[in-house]
């Protein structure tokens, strides 16, 4: 049996390269098998049940499976609820903006100012410094920042410029804006940044070159490049907004109610039906809200 | 005329540009030669504003130009990636300096649009305009951004290794077109390469880089055959360069130049009457088509370079290992004064 053979083995039905597409797609499904099994336990699962929840029967302390729409109709002739959703839409709104306007900024600095790699990344871990103590902490910590008598008020009645203390800044919507702010900033700055830094130097010199200040560079050459970190950051922040509750809770003294302080009340008195209704609501408005901003940016020609 | 006077630039510890004087006449091809890390990038760099020079003045038709901003400089940089906008159309990015400069920028949409395909005319991409840059070849992108720096018709158009990125083929014809392109346009050219060929192709003059200087700046036949100095020799791959004294006493005292071309070997004590000549060890030989090219080890170690050109063979057969007499024309020597 020393002379060469050229035959491939006859007895096998499959060819070598049918093979290898087997091996590669049963490879992928043992890397998608916990993922998948995961999120349709913990999530598509609740998920369906929260919707058939939203219509069964509720009683003053009890649920019961017999259908009806009545929670629906309640929550959506109530103005109470109502002005909840407009709430929530205007808070997500306000932070939205803010945390652009606040961490665009912070992010052109970090990513095109600064060239030096190891600065760049210690600068991005500054900060989520903030994040290193509890989310419990870090709001309460407003309070002795923003109160009647606490260090803005006291700072701007020694300077005179108020003569008493400003009440609008602590337990009002205010606070909740400056709070939210503050804590899903550095989700607007990390993916910025990221963009930021992908821009080739010398496109930037290119674009000065050709006689472009950097006023129009801004605008014509940075911007565009980095809109796609824009819309990730966007979409990180929204989602965490619009299901917030802590932040308005701890801050607004109860008098900022957004859809996750409903749905925890209502959780709280047992009334399930209700509080799966204000699930579904808040869940319908985020993926509107992502949809939207998919559209707004194609992802997937920009990445 | 683009002028530097005394330019030194240093980076820490390390000196890129050290004193040197340059001159870009006008409407000239000019090649700029030198090894990499020799300061050729930082030279053009220093020409377009994106960095300023330590010590000494650039100035352009009089006017100094070193201190200003970048794009108030009207210079034209060509940059070696090509730096095109990743997010823009190819006529949008040509189009770019017209709409978009801070000086007499261009809002007629009717004249933006005829500039720009007149510009796109001119490289060979006409109808190219509404295609993506991710559209198109390598090739094409260097004439995408070679049409993007002409249509603001700056003063000079600086090249940093523009043809770096193109594979041989291609390099061979963008060759040619930039020259035609440059002539058409009138504008100084000042092509910044690390290749002796392409240098030599290409310029009206060439000018070396090395140590932080311009060793010699001449138009390219009179730079190939006669450099003024080492420096400019070693630059051009052609030279073989070594003591004199390794000839005895015929050639005299210092450093001398002889073209790996005007070199021919006979055997030990063969060497013709006149010709100085040096004893020198075969090593391999190199096969690269229409020439081949042979190595020698001399006495005190310095490498040697023979070519024969397959045409016209003048080598005796050789074996490796072996000594052989390395002999040439009086007057094909050149002697360099000073050391090496």
């Amino acid at each position: 049996m020393t002379a060469l053979s050229t035959d491939t083995p006859t007895q096998s039905t499959h060819s070598p390269a049918e093979l290898r597409e087997k091996k590669d797609r049963r490879r992928a499904i043992t890397l998608l098998t916990p993922g998948l099994l995961w999120m349709s336990l913990f999530m598509v699962l609740p998920m369906c049940m929260v919707i058939y929840v939203s219509f069964w029967t509720q009683t003053t302390f009890a649920v019961e499976s017999t259908l009806t729409t009545a929670s629906w109709e309640r929550f959506l002739s109530s103005s109470t609820y109502l002005s909840a959703i407009g709430t929530t839409l205007r808070v997500w709104a306000i932070v939205l903006a803010a945390t652009v306007v606040v961490g665009y900024p912070v992010a052109l600095f970090i990513g095109l100012f600064v060239r030096n790699k190891t600065l760049q990344t210690a600068l991005l871990v500054a900060c989520v410094i903030p994040f290193w103590t509890s989310f419990l902490i870090r709001v309460i910590a407003w309070r002795p920042m923003l109160g009647t008598e606490g260090a803005i008020n006291v700072i701007l009645m020694k300077l005179g410029i108020i003569s008493e203390p400003l009440t609008f800044l602590l337990f009002s919507e205010f606070s909740v804006l400056v709070g939210m702010t503050q804590i899903y900033c550095v989700f607007m700055v990390g993916p910025i940044t990221f963009m930021l830094g992908r821009i080739d130097p010398s496109v930037i010199e290119a674009a000065r070159d050709l006689g472009a200040s950097f006023g129009t560079i801004f605008r014509r050459i940075i911007l565009p490049l980095s809109l796609p970190g824009v819309m990730v950051g966007s979409i990180f922040v929204s989602v965490m907004v619009l299901g917030e509750l802590a932040t308005a809770a701890s801050l607004s003294g109860r008098k900022v109610n957004l859809l996750g302080n409903i749905i925890v009340s209502q959780v709280g008195s047992l009334k399930w039906a209700f509080a799966a209704v204000a699930g579904v609501v808040l869940t319908i408005i985020i993926t509107a809200v992502i949809a939207l901003a998919l559209r707004i940016v194609d992802l997937r020609k920009e990445m | 005329m683009l002028t530097l006077s005394r330019v030194s630039r240093r980076y820490g510890e390390t000196t890129a540009l050290d004193g040197l004087d340059f001159v870009v006449p006008e409407n000239t091809y000019m090649s700029l030669l030198g090894a990499s890390g020799s300061g050729k990038t930082t030279l053009l760099r220093l020409i377009a504003g994106f960095e300023e020079p330590d010590q000494g003045e650039i100035s352009i038709h009089g006017e100094r130009i070193d201190g200003q901003p970048p794009h108030l400089r009207d210079i034209g940089f060509v940059f070696q990636n090509f730096a095109l906008f990743p997010h823009l159309t190819v006529a949008q990015n040509v189009a770019y300096g017209l709409r978009h400069r801070a000086i007499a920028p261009v809002t007629n949409e009717k004249e933006i649009t005829e500039r720009t395909e007149e510009s796109l005319a001119l490289v060979g991409l006409s109808g190219f305009g509404h295609r993506a840059i991710s559209a198109i070849s390598g090739g094409q992108r260097q004439r995408v951004a070679l049409a993007r720096t002409m249509i603001c018709e700056p003063r000079v158009i600086l090249l940093d290794e523009p043809l770096g990125a193109l594979d041989a083929n291609l390099r061979a014809r963008m060759c040619d077109e930039l020259k035609a392109i440059r002539e058409r346009l009138k504008v100084s050219f000042l092509h910044v390469t690390g290749s002796e060929t392409e240098a030599l192709t290409m310029g009206d003059k060439v000018a070396v880089l090395s140590g932080g200087k311009i060793v010699q700046s001449d138009a390219p036949d009179t730079l190939f055959s006669s450099p003024s100095n080492v420096d400019a020799a070693r630059h051009l791959n052609a030279w073989n360069i070594f003591e004199a004294g390794l000839c005895g006493a015929a050639m005299g005292q210092g450093t001398i130049a002889v073209r790996f071309d005007q070199i021919d070997v006979s055997p030990k004590g063969k060497a013709p009457d006149g010709h100085p000549w040096l004893s020198a060890k075969y090593l391999t030989g190199e096969f690269n088509g229409p020439t081949a090219l042979s190595f020698f080890r001399a006495d005190d170690g310095t490498l040697l370079q023979v070519i024969d050109h397959l045409s016209q063979p003048r080598l005796p057969d050789m074996v490796e290992g072996q000594s052989y007499d390395l002999h040439f024309a009086p007057d094909a020597a050149r002697q360099f004064h000073g050391a090496a």
